[in-house]
Parts: structure tokens; sequence; C-alpha cells
């Protein structure tokens, strides 16, 4: 089965060659946004089990730093981007330290609350354009603003930096770090009696990923050029976050991935049949995507292909020895 | 002396769960804790492994006086403890659940997985280590319990009712795996309903009843103590509080 993740892989790396129109290009660049950030919610949503509904105050700081700079110096993008990560590594240790010691939802709660409450202050903010938002350089000055015609470069940044934070999930997988996340997941008094750190463990596990959300948002900036205060604040992005790696696979490498894959284009088509009257019924599409995961099968459609449809191939194949 | 509780008290709320136990344990025993149902004694353990703070009296373990201490640091002293209904990892394989208790003295993964391994070999819990948890039955999870605290290499081990659950003829090799722990120089404290088990392995009992140590001594001795009996005959009279 190892050679699935290299398949993966190589249809994303040909992906824009083999599809040229705009749109697709387009596509695949925001799938692979999606992707990364679902995928960093993924480190402590999934691996630690502790959902964040707040994930958007990364995001928003990693897409609001860059043009902020921006705003202020003409800095090119990319040098706002270690700021959006050291910020969103600030707020996550501010909201973490004292929420990982109480037991209960106050983590989830707090998440959702700073993050309605910052996109209240930065709608508020003149500095930060209030309402209207941010935006970055319409032309180049020069090739360090990467601003790019054709969506392909950016595609090929975005996919390299989600090899990134996918190499780095995959490392803690494998490491005292991952398993210790699991074991927080599935018991955290169990966990303590084994001499798991768990406060601390969970902490570092959201400030991880707080700041490869944040990276997320710089590259959805960078792209756009443009930001405001609901596509980056918004209770939305959270949510994107959360329904993504819950349809893959929470707590699994691939699953926010393969969430992406499935859910951006769709995302995508019924936005262009229902045009922009469609808001309210985004949310009742991911209300029902999150009941029939809940209901069916919460480990997501990977562990729905490892559990029950891996198996039931297997047998008819009359392979003796399943995994 | 290994482990040393002075009048220790647990209140929830208004009720005394354990009220003024003292106990004290040497190194290298094997001590059986028994009483009724509702007696105590989990919370008793609870509060030495460090799970529920105590909201009276002290607990020394080593020299070092460990009870404001986390679980986290009981864990890294050397206190391990199982716990009554089984906390399995259930998403995870019996391997990585073991592993999850080897990390704690062998921060390398592979070293960590070829400990675990060790220790699925002696538990006898092999033959079920690329499985998911999930899929054990009670016998099989209360033995992975053992395993799991065994892998953080503990000096002091509280079984909670460890042993419950078994046939008679599992019944016999888990007494033999407690007696292995122990002869490897392991301390350990039972908590068991099977008189059996506290025969076969214990030389001395502490008799809990409504949160209070009410007898204490060689087992054959201990059980023929009129307290110890009115403790169980009584409750047996009453009807047992709970299932
Ligand atoms: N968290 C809790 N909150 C309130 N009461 C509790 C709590 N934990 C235990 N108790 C009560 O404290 C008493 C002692 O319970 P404990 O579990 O320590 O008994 P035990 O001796 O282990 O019994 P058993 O043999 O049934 O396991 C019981 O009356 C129980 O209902
Ligand atoms: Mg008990």
């Amino acid at each position: 089965m190892r050679w699935r993740p290299f398949a993966l892989a190589a249809a994303l790396l040909v992906y824009p060659l083999l599809f040229r129109g705009a749109f697709y290009q387009d596509m695949g660049a925001l799938v692979l946004i999606q992707a990364t950030s679902a995928s960093a919610w993924n480190i402590v949503g999934g691996y630690a089990g502790q959902v964040s509904v707040g994930h958007a105050v990364f995001f928003g700081a990693g897409a609001y730093l860059p043009v902020l700079f921006y705003e202020l110096w003409q800095l090119p993008l990319f040098v706002g981007v270690p700021a959006g990560i050291a910020v969103s590594l600030a707020f996550a240790f501010i909201i973490g330290l004292p929420t990982f010691r109480l037991r209960g939802h106050y983590f989830s709660m707090a998440t959702i609350a700073v993050a309605e409450l910052v996109r209240l202050i930065v709608s508020n903010s003149g500095f930060l354009g209030g309402a209207i938002g941010l935006m970055g350089p319409a032309r180049p000055r020069g090739w360090w603003d990467l601003v790019f015609r054709s969506a392909v470069p950016y595609y090929y940044i975005f996919l390299a930096v989600l090899g990134l934070v996918l190499l780095a999930t995959w490392q803690m997988e494998r490491s005292r770090f991952g398993y210790y996340l699991r074991a927080i997941r599935a018991d955290e008094r169990a966990a303590k009696s084994l001499g798991v750190p768990v406060s601390r463990y969970k902490l570092y596990a959201f400030m991880l990923s707080a700041a490869f959300t944040a990276a997320a948002g710089s590259l959805y900036i960078i792209k756009t050029g443009f930001i405001d205060p609901e596509s980056g604040f918004g209770i939305l992005v959270s949510v994107q976050m959360i329904i993504i790696a819950a349809l893959g696979g929470a707590g699994t490498l691939l699953g926010p991935l393969l969430g992406a894959i499935l859910l951006v284009p769709l995302q995508t088509a019924t936005n262009t049949w229902f045009g922009g009257g469609a808001t309210g019924l985004t949310y009742i599409f991911y209300g029902g995507i999150i009941m029939l995961i809940a209901r069916f099968e919460p480990g997501g459609l990977i562990e729905l292909w490892r559990l029950r449809i891996a198996p039931l191939l297997l047998r008819r194949r009359g392979d003796a020895h399943a995994p | 002396m290994l482990l040393e509780a002075k009048e220790v008290s647990r209140a929830f709320g208004s009720f005394l769960a354990v009220d003024g136990a003292s106990l004290e344990i040497e190194e290298g025993e094997i001590v059986g804790l028994i009483g009724p149902n509702g007696a105590g004694k989990s919370t008793f353990f609870n509060c030495i492994a460090g799970d529920l703070a105590p909201t009276a009296g002290r607990i020394l373990f080593a020299g070092h006086d460990v009870t404001e201490r986390s679980a986290e640091a009981h864990a890294r002293l050397g206190i391990g403890r199982t716990f009554q209904v089984p906390a399995t990892f259930t998403d995870m394989t019996v391997l990585e659940n073991v592993m999850v208790g080897a990390f704690l003295r062998h921060p390398e993964r592979a070293a960590a997985r070829a400990r675990a391994l060790e220790i699925l070999k002696r538990t006898g819990l092999s033959g079920v280590a690329f499985q998911r948890a999930r899929g054990l039955g009670t016998p099989g999870r209360k033995r992975l319990e053992i395993a799991r605290v065994l892998a953080t290499g503990p000096r002091l081990m509280l079984l909670d009712e460890a042993l419950a659950g078994l046939t008679p003829a599992e019944l016999q090799g888990a007494i033999a795996l407690v007696r292995a722990i122990h002869e490897e120089g392991v301390t350990l404290v039972v908590v068991e309903h099977i008189m059996e088990v506290i025969l076969g392995l214990a030389r001395r009992v502490i008799v809990f009843n409504e949160g209070r140590i009410i007898a204490e001594g060689p087992p054959q001795r201990v059980v023929g103590e009129p307290a110890v009996i009115e403790a169980y005959l009584g409750r047996a009279h009453l009807g047992r509080r709970k299932a």
C-alpha cells in the first residue's frame, strides 16, 4: 500500500500540466491552500483530538501581517510571513496555556471566542482596512512581489508548502510526540498515568498547528493580493478546515488532503451553479456533511476505506493476509 | 520505606470516600488491598497515583513528598497504576498502546518499540500486537493495562482488580505473571476481590471499609478478624448498595 502516497504526489505534480484552463489551475491552487490549512488543523484537532473552532485567527494573522507590512512599509509580501507565524504562535500560547489545564470544552469555546473577537476588532480597525480589508501590490515591482498572471507558479509554491506540512506531520506521527497526541485524544487520564505531560503536549500541538495555519493564510494573500475580515477571520474559514479534515479523515496523514480534493471542486461547482446567493446553502451543506460523518464513520473516508471497504475487497479476492 | 501514606483523606462534597488512611509499604513487598464494594480502594489508589489530590494527609514516595505532584510526575518517579475499568487507547494497536508507556524511559521510537515488543511477549499479547485494541475483550484489555504500566518501568505498581473477570485457567497465568513482575524487583499493591488471588500473592493484606483501614496483617489471620467478617457480612446482610 506504500505506493498510494507516491501516486498522489505524482498526480498533484502533473495536474496543472494536464488541466491547462485557468479555471482548473486556480481551483488546483485553492485545493492546495485548503489542504494545507486543514492538514495544519489536523495536528491539534485530529491527532490530539482538541477541536479548535477558531483556527481562522491564525489563517487571518498569516494573511493580514504580510499585507500590513506592505501597507506600512511597502515590503514584499513574503517578508511579513514570519511575522504572521509569530503572531499566531503568540495567540496559540495565550489561548492554550490557560484552557488546556481545564477539562471539558473550554478550549473549543475559547478558540471560537478569540477568533470572533479578533474578527470584530479587525473589522473596526482603520489601519487594518476595517470591514473593507487590505490590498497587496497591484503590479509587480519585481519578482519578489510574487505577482504572476498564471496560477501555475502559485500552484507549485503551494504544493511545496503542503509537502512541508505533510512531511512534518509524517515525522510527528512516527515519533513520541505523535504517539502521545493520539494517546491524549483516546484517554487523557490514562495518558497522564503513563507519564504523558498532557497539557504541555497539547500546547505544542496547538502551536505547531497555528504556525502552519498561518503559513496557509500567507499563501492565500500572496495569491489573491487581497484580504478582508470575513475571508481572513470569518467563522466559515475555521469550519471549512474542520469539515475538510473530518471528511477525509481527522487524525490521518492524508485525510485532509483527500477531503480538500473532494470538497473544494464541489464547492466551486455549487458556487458557479447557484451564483453568490448560495451562502445559506453552504451552511446547510456543511451541516449535512457533519451529520453524515458523525453518523456513519467518525474516522472519515480514510477510515471508511481501511475498516470497511478494503477488507471487503480483500475478502472477495480471497486474500488471506489482510493487514 | 518505598511508600508512606499519612492520614490520607479524600472527600467528594461532604462524603468521605477515604477517611484518614495510613499505611507503609516496603520496597519488594506484595500487599493485598481488600474490602467490600465502595470501601474506597480505588479512590485511595487514585490518590497514591496522583490522579486525585487528597483533601488531607501526605503521601511520601521514596522519600519525596508527592502529595501535590501531577499524575505524570508520579509515573516519572516510578508509580504505575492500572485502571479498574480498562482505559484502553482503542484506536491504537495493542503494540502502540504499550509503546506509549515505553516512551517514558525510551524516547526514541525504535527503542520504545523494541521494549514494547518484549513486554508483549512476556504478557502473552504478542499474537494481537498489530490488532487495534478496540477488538480486545475484557481479559485482553486487563492484560494490556498491566503491559502498558510495565512498559513505564515502575518501582511500584498499583493493580486495581487487574485480574478480575478471568477464567480459572487464565487466572493462574495472570498470577504467575504478577509473581514474575515481583521477582524482578517491582513492589506491588493489589486490589482484588478474589481471595484466591490475594492468598496466592500477598503476605500482607490491608482491609478497607467505609474509607478506613480496619485490619492489617497476614491474609489467613486477617480474614478471621471479627471486624473484617462484619464489614463483609454486614454489607451482605443489608444487601449490596452498589451492583
Ligand atoms: N468521583 C467521585 N465522585 C463522587 N463519589 C465518588 C467518586 N469516586 C468514588 N466515589 C464514591 O466513593 C466511594 C468509594 O468508591 P471507590 O471506587 O473508591 O470504592 P472501591 O473500594 O474501589 O469499590 P469497588 O470494589 O466497587 O471498586 C463510593 O461510595 C463511590 O460512590
Ligand atoms: Mg474500585
